[in-house]
């Protein structure tokens, strides 16, 4: 720390007596120099990988090529079992499906927050962002098994109150993980209660950025608050509403942990989404060619839903 | 319109704040409290033997060190990779800077599990599986698209002038760098390792596929471990859980506007 509080002009006068270095080769070679740890990094633990993954589906890579490091090629056999097993296509349904339920209900609550927390006081608006960045704080393998303790049918507060409540009748031993909606539907709560937060907050501040005179114009010329949402709010609102649309799809898409830790998957397969079935066929099956290839088909349609932003950040780069 | 506004937000705060509320009053309930066919509400009686428990169950303190040394290892690996990178990226003019910037940006698209195959595959036939090296790579590989962006973001508001002020007393690039762009873009250094930090602290997958064995755990694997080994001490699994989360909650309070503003920076300003 004691070096960065000595003043500039002290350690130019220890070096002002040194011979000036070569300067102009080492103008052309330093930045290279010191972009050189981080793109070796990048480019063996992520570039690398990626080309891997792209050779590995087009391989017959199984246990015994685990342990012997022998692999044959297998040309597109990996894609052909993929796409005809029966498998597929309740998985793709499940994946998507269940990623568009997620988005939905994130935007919803997310801009319904943002929109509510513009209305209200000072004291009430820091009660609310204390909430949110409580629940978005938590590790998401902690709020898991806060959710498992939550929903645990025996013991469980959840179950309780629902019986409490009356309507459902008695729900105390009901166990969410035993039929695929009510699975799903245990993901779903806990996924969303992560992800609005970064939503709602996002939001939050891109309205704090819309001048308010413009309502005020708006009220002036009798629009209500439904006319001066849409003429207003949702135009300023919607490069944001975009970005976080976007990184809302890719989070829910990939998500993990929350469905591995809650139901494996289960109950009989119901709850596969692309992601368990890549991670169950390469590591329970040892089929590593075969979850390659169902990896690649993820990440193709990963890039087909998300293309005009990967444009859009492409040509952002380049203006650079 | 009022009132409804604040019925309605306090509706939020109640359902938001609950699953927390009720795993720090788990965490301090008795066992005869937590297992109990009425739930009790507010954690009185208190007690900490659920945190005794977690603590002294077996792995959790080893498991425990080596989530910081790891984390800490990656934070401060990733943290200078990407402040020289930074420096490079917004003090000099060279071919392939622009392509790097673009790669940065595609690269944070990549979802990740779908690298979990390869990586896996090519750590174990460079003998990585298993080692704190192979597991921190990853790691730092994995933050820094974000680090090096953020921090180009902080380098980009230093003007130039103070650093050509100081090569013209006649201080070599490497003084400016340690002596002056340093410290000015200290804010941006905490805000990046913060990041980092919950990146490597939380991470369980890479976790979970490249350490098989017990002894190189790190905390988010021993959690889950812990809760499919014991399905029903719930006590030492949420105290667990809130002792692994109270870190990250302290951090998150610290930086959060920044984050935020990070996350969205790339695409935004585009």
């Amino acid at each position: 720390m004691s070096t960065l509080q000595t003043s500039p002009p002290a350690a130019a006068a220890t070096v002002a007596g040194a011979e000036p270095p070569p300067r102009r080769r080492r103008h052309l070679l330093l930045p290279y120099g010191l972009l050189a740890p981080a793109a070796a990094v990048l480019a063996l633990v992520l570039g690398y990988p990626l080309v891997r993954l792209v050779l590995i589906s087009l391989q017959d890579y199984g246990l015994r090529s685990l342990f012997t490091g022998a692999v044959g090629w297998a040309g597109l056999a990996n894609y052909l079992t993929v796409l005809q097993s029966p498998d597929l296509g309740p998985v793709l349904v499940r994946s998507i499906g269940f990623c568009a339920a997620l988005v939905i209900g994130t935007l919803v609550i997310g801009l319904g927050v943002a929109l509510l927390m513009g209305g209200l006081g000072r004291r009430m608006r820091v009660a609310v962002m204390f909430a949110l960045i409580a629940a978005w704080a938590i590790p998401n393998v902690a709020s898991t098994l806060v959710w498992q303790w939550l929903f645990q049918p025996v013991y469980g507060v959840v179950n309780w109150l629902l019986t409490r409540v009356g309507v459902f009748g008695d729900l105390t031993q009901r166990d969410w993980t035993t039929s695929a909606f009510s699975a799903f539907a245990l993901v779903w709560l806990l996924v969303v209660w992560q992800s609005v937060p970064f939503v709602a907050l996002t939001l939050h501040a891109g309205l704090t950025q819309i001048p308010r005179s413009y309502y005020e114009a708006a009220a002036i010329d009798g629009a209500g608050p439904v006319r001066a949402f849409t003429t207003i709010t949702l135009p300023f609102l919607r490069p944001i509403l975009g970005l976080v649309t976007i990184l809302s799809v890719i989070w829910d898409f990939t998500v993990f942990n929350q469905i591995w830790i809650l139901t494996q998957g289960g109950p009989g397969g119901q709850t596969t989404t692309l992601g368990i079935w890549t991670f169950t066929t390469a590591f329970s099956k040892n089929s590593f060619g075969q979850g390659g290839a169902i990896a690649v088909v993820s990440v193709v349609l990963l890039v087909a839903m998300t293309a005009v932003y990967v444009r859009r950040l492409v040509r952002s780069g380049e203006a650079l | 319109m009022r009132i409804a506004r604040n019925t309605a937000a306090t509706l939020f705060c109640v359902v938001w704040l609950f699953p927390v509320y009720w795993m720090v009053t788990t965490a301090f309930k008795p066992y005869g409290d937590i297992l109990s066919a009425t739930p009790r509400f507010l954690p009185f009686p208190f007690t900490l033997d659920n945190f005794v428990d977690a603590v002294t169950k077996s792995g959790f303190l080893r498991d425990l060190g080596n989530s910081v040394l790891i984390t800490t290892t990656v934070v401060v690996t990733a943290i200078a990779v990407a402040f020289l990178a930074a420096t490079a990226l917004t003090r000099f003019r060279f071919p392939g800077r622009r392509g790097f910037l673009i790669g940065v940006l595609v690269v944070q698209m990549v979802p990740v599990p779908a690298l979990v195959i390869p990586l896996f595959l090519s750590l174990k036939s460079v003998h990585l599986l298993d080692t704190f090296l192979g597991l921190g790579l990853t790691y730092v590989a994995l933050v820094l698209p974000f680090t090096i962006w953020t921090l180009r973001g902080f380098l980009q508001g230093i003007p130039v002038e103070l650093e050509e002020a100081a090569m013209v007393d006649g201080a070599s690039r490497g003084t400016v760098i340690r002596r002056i762009l340093l410290p000015l873009v200290l804010p941006g250094i905490i805000a990046t390792s913060v990041f980092a930090f919950i990146t490597a602290w939380n991470d369980f997958l890479f976790a979970y596929v490249i350490m098989k064995d017990q002894s190189g755990y790190t905390l988010p694997v021993w959690l889950v471990s812990f809760s499919t080994s014991t399905g029903t001490d719930y006590g030492g699994l949420i105290a667990a859980s809130t002792l692994f989360a109270l870190p990250v909650v302290v951090f998150f309070a610290l930086v959060q506007r920044r984050l935020v503003e990070g996350m969205t920076a790339g695409a935004v300003k585009g």
